[in-house]
């Protein structure tokens, strides 16, 4: 069973920013989305590049090679080429901490 | 709205101009019409991932092939148009069949240019546009084997890298000094060939084939400057012309494609242009401009379906496009013929850049190696078509996104 993991601290990411955890051996990236965090898997499925080295516009990462943009908290492809949608994660602040199940 | 919209070319434009009319709620007849037999997909991965077997083909296609039936969308696959009565109103197909329109979308794309050179006919020479020509390049795909390309554009570059990413030894041919440089200069040009140098591609600039030799099958390519080049099989890529040959004596404009205004309207009555073959009025840069790239395909066509249906949606934007070549991503945005002064913002020798064509202080264009964040917030740069200050446009810690109408600009 997946269980929450501390992946930094609750302030290390300003709102509108994104970074990218290694989270059990996979590459998670978490977003910031107006004090909301969305984590998703940061390997872009049209052919693998970092979404985290994308950008953010409100709730949508465009990747920064094809311009695939996904939806942060449903992982869903807003437009392609990508076609398959990102694996999310549930997310959550525990006291200081910023928190990812992965 | 009722009536009997035909779009003719089932490639992405086509196929998203369909899908666009059922969106827009279009209850009409729609007729897709396309003479490859497969239903609409994309191209870019012909020459990369599907070319290299790491994806299979239904990642390519525009919609699920179901998708048609279960929108209404009548389909015409692997049946060419073959004229057009534009006072009538009737397009004809290869098959005989006749279909009356009230409106007609021409998304016919381009076809591969096939210089007269002898030996073109041979066996093993391929040209590179359809999913059928990827597929007899892919069974010569074997490591150890030699393959020769001609044309050092962006689809020659591209299929050279994927060949020597599967293993093959690959001499390129071209009458250029460099790759790419008639589209980006003479710099940026360098790094390329830089890049494919050290994959190990063997590059011939300034020559062209003369022959293709063999019996029966390709066994080597002659050039004018007299190089003997040993191969097992060409890959030719120069160039796509438009598919217009269907509008002959319409009254449509054909010059450098289908003239069309920027709602890609050919101003013959309900006949609309869309994609590679459009040679349209672009309100930004206040020319017409043609685009054979996958974004405008996927973008005009839709807002040509949207115009037929009444619309006045001018279709303003910015062309971009992106090759990936080894492990190098390269996106160019804006559109420039030519330039003033290259201004470059990081490094061009460690091919992690981004480059502006500057022209009467303004920036036409944008090309990048590793930094797509950064061409992408120069897009609404592009777009205002103002003066910029160079030293911000070359300075890393100005953001890019600031500069967009700034008045202190010179």
């Amino acid at each position: 069973m997946a269980e929450f993991v501390v992946v930094a601290g609750a302030d290390a990411l300003g709102e509108g920013e994104m970074r990218v955890f290694d989270v059990g051996g996979t590459r998670i990236a978490v977003a910031n989305v107006a004090g909301t965090f969305y984590a998703f898997d940061d390997t872009c499925t049209h052919v693998g590049c970092s979404l985290a080295e994308g950008d953010l516009e409100e709730k949508t990462v465009i990747c920064p090679c094809h311009g695939s943009e996904f939806d942060v908290a449903s992982g869903a492809v807003l437009q392609g080429p990508a076609r398959r949608p990102v694996k999310t994660y549930e997310t959550r602040v525990e006291g200081d901490s910023l928190e990812v199940k992965g | 709205m009722s009536g009997t919209f035909v779009i003719v070319g089932a490639g992405l434009s086509g196929g998203a101009a369909a899908a666009a009319l059922r969106e827009e709620g279009f209850d009409g007849r729609v007729v897709l019409i396309g003479a490859e037999p497969q239903p609409p997909y994309e191209r870019p991965p012909l020459s990369k991932e599907y070319l290299r077997g790491e994806v299979p083909f239904e990642q390519a296609l525009v919609q699920d092939p179901r998708f048609y039936a279960e929108n209404g969308i009548e389909t015409r696959f692997g049946v060419p148009a073959t004229c057009v009565d534009s006072v009538e109103k009737i397009i004809e197909l290869d098959d005989g069949e006749r279909v009356i329109y009230d409106g007609l979308l021409i998304a016919t794309g381009g076809r591969n240019r096939r210089p007269s050179i002898p030996g073109m006919d041979l066996e093993g020479v391929y040209g590179l546009r359809t999913v059928a020509n990827c597929d007899r390049i892919r069974q010569e795909i074997v490591p150890g084997r030699r393959a020769v390309v001609v044309g050092m554009g962006f689809i020659g570059s591209e299929v050279a890298a994927s060949l020597r990413q599967s293993g093959l030894e690959v001499v390129v041919v071209d009458r250029n000094k460099m790759p790419l440089r008639r589209v980006l200069g003479d710099e940026v040009g360098r790094v390329i060939e830089e890049i494919h140098r050290d994959n190990g591609t063997t590059m011939v600039f300034e020559d062209t084939v003369a022959a293709f030799e063999g019996d029966g099958h390709v066994e080597r390519v002659r050039t004018t400057r007299g190089r003997d080049i040993e191969c097992d099989f060409v890959v030719v890529g120069l160039g796509i012309e438009p598919v217009i040959g269907l509008l002959a004596g319409t009254g449509v404009k054909l010059d450098n494609g289908v003239v069309v205004d920027e709602h890609c309207w050919t101003g013959v009555d309900g006949i609309y242009a869309a994609g590679d073959v459009a040679n349209y009025y672009h309100p930004v840069f206040r020319r017409r401009i043609r685009v054979e790239h996958w974004q405008n395909a996927l973008k005009q066509g839709p807002v040509a379906a949207r115009n037929m249906l009444g619309k006045s949606e001018a279709y303003a934007e910015v062309p971009w496009f992106w090759s990936d070549q080894y492990e190098y991503n390269l996106q160019y945005a804006g559109f420039h013929t030519e330039w003033d002064e290259l201004v470059v913002r990081g490094s061009l020798r460690e091919r992690d850049f981004i480059a502006f064509y500057r022209k009467n202080g303004r920036v036409l264009a944008a090309v990048t190696i590793g930094r797509g964040r950064d061409l992408r917030r120069s897009m609404p740069l592009i777009k205002a078509q103002r003066p910029v200050d160079p030293g911000k446009l070359q300075d890393p810690e100005v953001e890019l996104r600031t500069l967009v109408g700034a008045a202190d600009a010179r």
